[in-house]
């Protein structure tokens, strides 16, 4: 290797390094989240909640409504992350200075049917519909 | 060999730790007690016997609905000096045995999602 690519390789190590000072990157999911795309087998009055559970596994709780009795499937995609900037002085500081920018993401949804007394869905949807939380720690 | 010497510096500059956790909620399931439950012949005494007191018990038009539950939790990490990276992943199994008023099994609805539930500590993709 050459010096200039060698002096290369350095400069990127430090780009590198310097832009990921002190980062932080985690998620949390429990269950695996649904999207339209995994329930699109569903069809209203025709498909029973054995054909569901056989897709989708067990749901998360069962309960007695008016108009039937609803299945709910919850989920949750939560997404964090952080980065201090406060690393970037540290080699020249006499403290231990901390710039801390963080952002977390709570993809909280559930997804809920309704069944007759034949275990056929009835109704189903999504709770909500939120967009699925991205890792960007700039919180304004 | 000054390439690898490199990759081998930084990488020991940079892989700092790693870490595995794990953390369970509830009695595990058995699939041979899933499966020892028989719609229209096993008994509510008997599912009670095979499987114990449910965690919850919930009606539904008169009938008694036992839900069966058990939490896995895996947390991997990659510590490294520069950037962290860390996954909990979490998954239930779950098990519904609706006893009809006469004291029988009406239905049965069980999963096990947590046999396919790995450690992982890369936070993004699926």
């Amino acid at each position: 290797m050459t010096n200039w690519r060698l002096l290369r390789v350095l400069i990127f190590a430090i780009l590198v390094s310097t832009t990921l000072a002190g980062c932080n990157v985690a998620r949390l999911t429990i269950n695996t989240p649904l999207t339209p795309q995994h329930v699109a087998f569903i069809s209203e009055g025709h498909t029973t909640l054995t054909d569901v559970v056989n897709v989708l596994g067990a749901p998360d709780s069962i309960a007695e409504g008016e108009t039937g009795t609803i299945v709910t499937y919850r989920f949750l995609n939560a997404k964090y992350s952080r980065v201090n900037f406060g690393w970037l002085v540290k080699p020249w500081s006499p403290v231990d200075p901390d710039l801390i920018m963080s952002r977390s993401g709570f993809g909280a949804d559930a997804y809920e049917l309704i069944c007759d007394a034949n275990w056929v869905i009835i109704h189903q949807a999504f709770v909500r519909h939120r967009p699925e939380p991205l890792f960007t720690p700039y919180p304004f | 060999m000054r390439v690898t010497g490199v990759l081998v510096a930084v990488l020991i500059l940079t892989l700092n730790a790693c870490a595995f956790s794990r953390g369970t909620l509830g009695e595990e399931l058995k699939t041979e007690s899933i499966n020892s439950i028989k719609k229209g012949i096993t008994t509510r005494a008997e599912v009670l016997a095979q499987l114990g007191a449910p965690d919850r018990i919930l009606q539904l038009n008169g009938r008694d609905l036992f839900q069966y539950y058990r939490y896995d939790a895996k947390v991997g990490s990659l510590l490294l000096i520069l950037v962290n990276f860390s996954r909990v992943s979490v998954k239930s199994d779950d098990l519904f045995v609706l006893i009809n008023r006469e004291g029988t099994v009406e239905e049965v609805i069980a999963s096990k999602r947590t046999e396919g539930l790995e450690f992982r500590f890369w936070p993004f993709g699926d």
